[in-house]
C-alpha cells in the first residue's frame, strides 16, 4: 500500500467524507479514506439497553461510550471561553452514528448576511446555485417532510412521508396558529418508507444511541457500501492522520497517519487531499502540517486557519400539558422529533439583534420523567403527580445563530501532545453581543409560546448562552476575500489547489438551521467540481 | 440523560476531567453490567450497612409503595446510590457521609420522617446543609426510582423502546381543533 499513489485521499468518514467518497469512487476515482475511529456495527449499538441494564443507569451517558474511543475526550482544552464544548465522536461514520438527523436547507438569505443584515461576509455563492445540490442530496440520503412553501426554509421535491404528529404536537399546534408561527413536520433523514435498500423507521424513540437498522442516514450505512460497489474504495480504520505532507512546490502530496492499533507511523500518497475531520479536527490537522513551503500551517498563508469558530447556541424548555395529564400511558416515542419551529422572528418585525433561532420539538425521551426532580414535594402525593402528569410532556430545544468573529478560533499546543504525540486543539471562545441578545430573545421566544398553551412549565435555562450543540462551524471558511477566507466556493483551499475541505468548517456563516444538510450540498459540489478539474486534467 | 443535556454537560465540564474518567469506567464496568444494583447478592462498597438502611428508609418515604405500584425500596434505590457515590469524586463522597449524618442527628429529635419533613421545607431555596442534602437526596431517590424496572415498567407503564411498525400519531380529533 506504501507504494500505491491514490487519486483522492479523503480524511474522515463522517456526514461529508461519506459523500466524498461515494461521489469520488462513482467518478472512477482510486479513493482511500482514513478514519481515526474504528467501525462499531450495529449490533454492537447499546440503543435499546434498558437504563437497568447499564453500569450508572445510563445516567453518565454509558449509550454513548462505543464512538468515543481513545483519549478523544480529554485531547482539547478551552481556553478563556465561555460555555462551549466540542463533540469528539470518534468512530467510522463519525456523528452520523448518533445523529438525530434533522436535515434542513439554508435559505437564501443565510448566504447573504453582509448584503441583507450588514454582519459578518456573503458566502461566495447564492442559496439558487447550491439548490441543485441540496435537491440531489435529498434524495440520496432520503429526507421526510413536506413543502412548507416557508422562505427562510426551501423545500425539496421528493420527501418521504412526514412523520404523523403526537397528541402535544397537535394541542401545541393550536398555540402557535393563534401566534401566526408556522408549526411544521419536521425534516429528518429518517425514511419512512423503504428507501435505498433501507427498511422503514420503527418508531423506537432512540434516533441519538445509535440507529441499528439503518432506517436514519448513516455513512457506514448508505455512503460506504456505494463507494465499495465501484471497486475504487480502499478504507483505513484506526487511522489518526498527524498531518499532511506536502511537495516541494507545496501542493499536497500524501497524509501521515498514526495506525493506532499497532502505534506506527504509516503514509498514503494521493494526488489530491480532502479534508472532513470535523471543524475543530479539520483545522488541527492543518495547523499540525508545518512546512518551509506553510511555515503556519496548510494553506495557511493569511493566518486564518483555526479562526472565525462559530456555531450555535441554545437551551430548552419544557411544559406539562393539563390536557393530556392523567391519561393512560401510550407509546410516545416515534422518531424523537416529529414537528419543527421554524425561525419566525423575521416574521415580526425588525429586531434589535441580527439572525433568529429555530425550535426542535420533543427530542427528548419520554422513559424519564424528567420533571420529576423539579417538581416539589415527596411522598404519595408527590408520586402520583410524576405519574400522572407524565404523558403530558413537551420539549423545546432552541438553535440560534452565533455570529462569525475572527476573535474565536482553534489553535494547538505542542506542549499538550494526544496519546500518539499530535499536538492537540485549543479552543478561544467568546459569545458576541448579538449572541447574547439573541439567547435571551429566543428564551423569552419560548416562554411566550408556552405562555399559550395550559400546563406546568420547567424552564432549564442556563444561566449564559452555551454552544455549540454539535454544530459547530467555521475554522476554515470559504469566502470571497483571500484575506479573511481559506478556501474558495468549491471547497478549494487557495494555497493549495488540490487540497479540499468539505466539512463544517468550510462555512462562512451560521444560519439557526442545522448545518449537516449543507455540509453534504457543499461536499457534492465540491465533489462535481473536482470529478470535472480531474477530467480536464486540472487536478 | 438526553444528548443536549449531555452537551451541556460536556460544556460546563470542558475544564474538568471528571466526566472522562466517568467514561474510561464506564467502559471498564460494561462487562460487569450485572453487578449492578439490582443483583440479589450486591455488595455495599461505600455506606456502612447502617447508612444504606437510613437511606432505604428516607428514600422509600420519598417515592413509596402505594396500591399503583412498589416504592423507592422495592426498587433498592439505596444500593443505586451506593454505586453512583462510591464512583463520584471526593466531594460527594463527603456530601452523603455528611447528609446521612445530620439526617440521623436530626431523627434524634424527633423520628426518620421527621428529619426529612424538616429537611424538605426550603426544598426551592435550601439554605442550611440539611436542607442542602434533601435535595441531592431526592435527586438520587428519582434517578434511581425511574430508571429501575420497577419505576419504568409498574409505575410509569412506559410503552416505549420497542418495535411499532407504524406510528399512528394522534387520533383525537379534540386535540387538532
Amino acid at each position: 500500500m506504501s507504494a500505491e499513489i491514490f487519486d483522492v485521499c479523503i480524511i474522515g468518514s463522517g456526514a461529508a467524507g461519506g459523500v466524498m467518497a461515494k461521489e469520488l469512487c462513482e467518478g472512477g476515482a482510486k479513493v482511500v479514506m482514513l478514519e481515526a475511529g474504528r467501525e462499531v456495527p450495529p449490533s454492537e449499538f447499546l440503543s435499546h439497553k434498558w437504563p437497568y441494564e447499564l453500569p450508572y443507569r445510563g445516567l453518565r451517558d454509558e449509550k454513548q461510550v462505543p464512538f468515543y474511543q481513545g483519549d478523544i475526550s480529554k485531547s482539547i482544552a478551552y481556553v478563556d471561553s465561555d460555555h462551549v464544548g466540542i463533540d469528539r465522536v470518534r468512530v467510522l461514520g463519525g456523528r452520523t452514528l448518533h445523529w438525530n438527523a434533522v436535515t434542513l436547507r439554508y435559505a437564501p438569505r443565510d448566504f447573504r448576511e453582509w448584503s441583507l443584515q450588514g454582519i459578518e461576509e456573503d458566502w461566495p455563492f447564492t442559496y439558487e446555485e447550491l439548490e441543485p445540490f441540496y435537491e440531489r442530496i435529498e434524495q440520496i440520503i432520503g429526507v421526510c417532510g413536506n413543502d412548507d412553501h416557508l422562505e427562510i426554509l426551501p423545500a425539496g421535491k421528493h420527501y418521504l412521508p412526514p412523520i404523523p404528529w403526537r397528541c402535544s404536537e397537535h394541542i401545541l399546534n393550536r398555540a402557535t396558529r393563534a401566534m401566526g408561527i408556522p408549526l411544521i413536520a419536521v425534516r429528518k433523514a429518517v425514511v419512512t418508507r423503504p428507501y435505498d435498500n433501507r427498511p422503514t423507521c420503527h418508531y423506537c424513540g432512540h434516533c441519538m444511541d445509535g440507529c441499528d437498522v439503518g432506517s436514519i442516514f448513516t455513512t457506514p450505512d448508505c455512503m460506504l457500501p456505494k463507494a465499495r460497489a465501484t471497486g475504487n474504495f480502499t478504507l483505513r480504520q484506526n487511522a489518526l492522520a498527524r498531518e499532511i505532507l506536502v511537495d516541494s512546490e507545496g501542493l499536497a502530496r500524501a497524509v501521515s497517519f498514526i495506525d493506532t492499533e499497532t502505534r506506527t507511523e504509516q503514509q498514503v500518497k494521493a494526488k489530491i487531499v480532502v479534508v472532513c475531520c470535523s471543524t475543530v479536527e479539520s483545522a488541527r490537522l492543518l495547523l499540525n502540517s508545518r512546512s518551509p513551503q506553510h511555515p503556519a500551517g496548510l494553506a495557511n498563508s493569511n493566518g486564518m486557519v483555526g479562526h472565525y469558530l462559530h456555531g450555535h447556541l441554545g437551551d430548552s424548555i419544557s411544559i406539562y400539558l393539563e390536557e393530556l395529564e392523567g391519561r393512560k400511558p401510550f407509546n410516545q416515542d416515534g422518531a424523537t422529533d416529529h414537528v419543527y419551529v421554524p425561525r419566525y422572528n423575521q416574521l415580526q418585525g425588525k429586531q434589535d439583534y441580527a439572525g433568529g433561532w429555530g425550535i426542535q420539538v420533543n427530542f427528548s425521551s419520554y422513559m424519564f420523567p424528567h420533571h420529576a426532580t423539579s417538581l416539589p414535594g415527596y411522598g404519595f402525593a408527590f408520586k402520583e403527580r410524576v405519574r400522572k402528569m407524565q404523558p403530558g410532556f413537551l420539549f423545546f430545544g432552541s438553535f440560534a445563530k452565533v455570529t462569525s468573529n475572527s476573535q474565536n478560533y482553534v489553535t494547538v499546543d505542542p506542549n499538550r501532545p494526544d496519546a500518539h504525540g499530535i499536538p492537540t486543539p485549543v479552543v478561544r471562545f467568546r459569545f458576541s453581543e448579538n449572541d447574547h441578545a439573541l439567547w435571551s430573545a429566543s428564551n423569552q421566544g419560548m416562554i411566550e409560546i408556552f405562555s399559550h398553551l395550559k400546563g406546568k412549565v420547567f424552564p432549564s435555562f442556563g444561566k449564559a448562552p452555551s454552544g455549540f450543540a454539535s454544530h459547530e462551524v467555521g475554522t476554515i471558511r470559504m469566502g470571497k476575500d483571500p484575506r479573511t477566507s481559506v478556501l474558495n466556493g468549491y471547497c478549494q483551499a487557495r494555497d493549495v489547489k488540490n487540497l479540499f475541505v468539505t466539512d463544517g468548517s468550510c462555512f462562512t456563516t451560521s444560519s439557526e438551521k442545522n448545518p449537516t444538510l449543507t455540509i453534504m450540498a457543499l461536499s457534492l459540489r465540491a465533489a462535481d467540481y473536482i470529478k470535472d478539474q480531474r477530467k480536464r486534467g486540472e487536478l | 440523560m438526553e444528548r443536549r443535556a449531555v452537551l451541556k454537560l460536556v460544556a460546563l465540564t470542558a475544564l474538568s476531567p471528571g466526566l472522562d474518567a466517568l467514561r474510561a469506567a464506564a467502559a471498564c464496568h460494561m462487562e460487569a453490567a450485572a453487578q449492578t444494583a439490582h443483583a440479589p447478592d450486591y455488595e455495599l462498597q461505600f455506606f456502612s450497612e447502617q447508612e444504606s438502611q437510613v437511606l432505604d428508609q428516607l428514600m422509600e418515604m420519598i417515592i413509596p409503595a402505594d396500591s399503583h405500584s412498589p416504592g423507592a425500596h422495592a426498587a433498592k434505590t439505596n444500593l443505586f446510590a451506593d454505586v453512583m457515590v462510591f464512583t463520584g469524586d471526593d466531594a460527594v463522597k463527603k456530601q452523603w457521609r455528611n447528609g446521612i449524618r445530620l439526617m440521623d442527628e436530626e431523627a434524634k429529635q424527633s423520628s426518620l420522617a421527621g428529619a426529612l419533613q424538616k429537611a424538605a421545607q426550603n426544598e426551592a431555596n435550601p439554605q442550611t446543609e440539611l436542607e442542602h442534602f434533601f435535595v441531592l437526596l431526592k435527586q438520587m431517590t428519582v434517578n434511581g426510582y425511574y430508571t429501575s424496572s420497577i419505576g419504568i415498567h409498574q409505575d410509569l407503564r412506559y410503552l416505549g423502546n420497542t418495535y411499532v411498525g407504524e406510528f399512528p400519531g394522534c387520533t383525537h380529533p379534540e386535540h387538532q381543533g
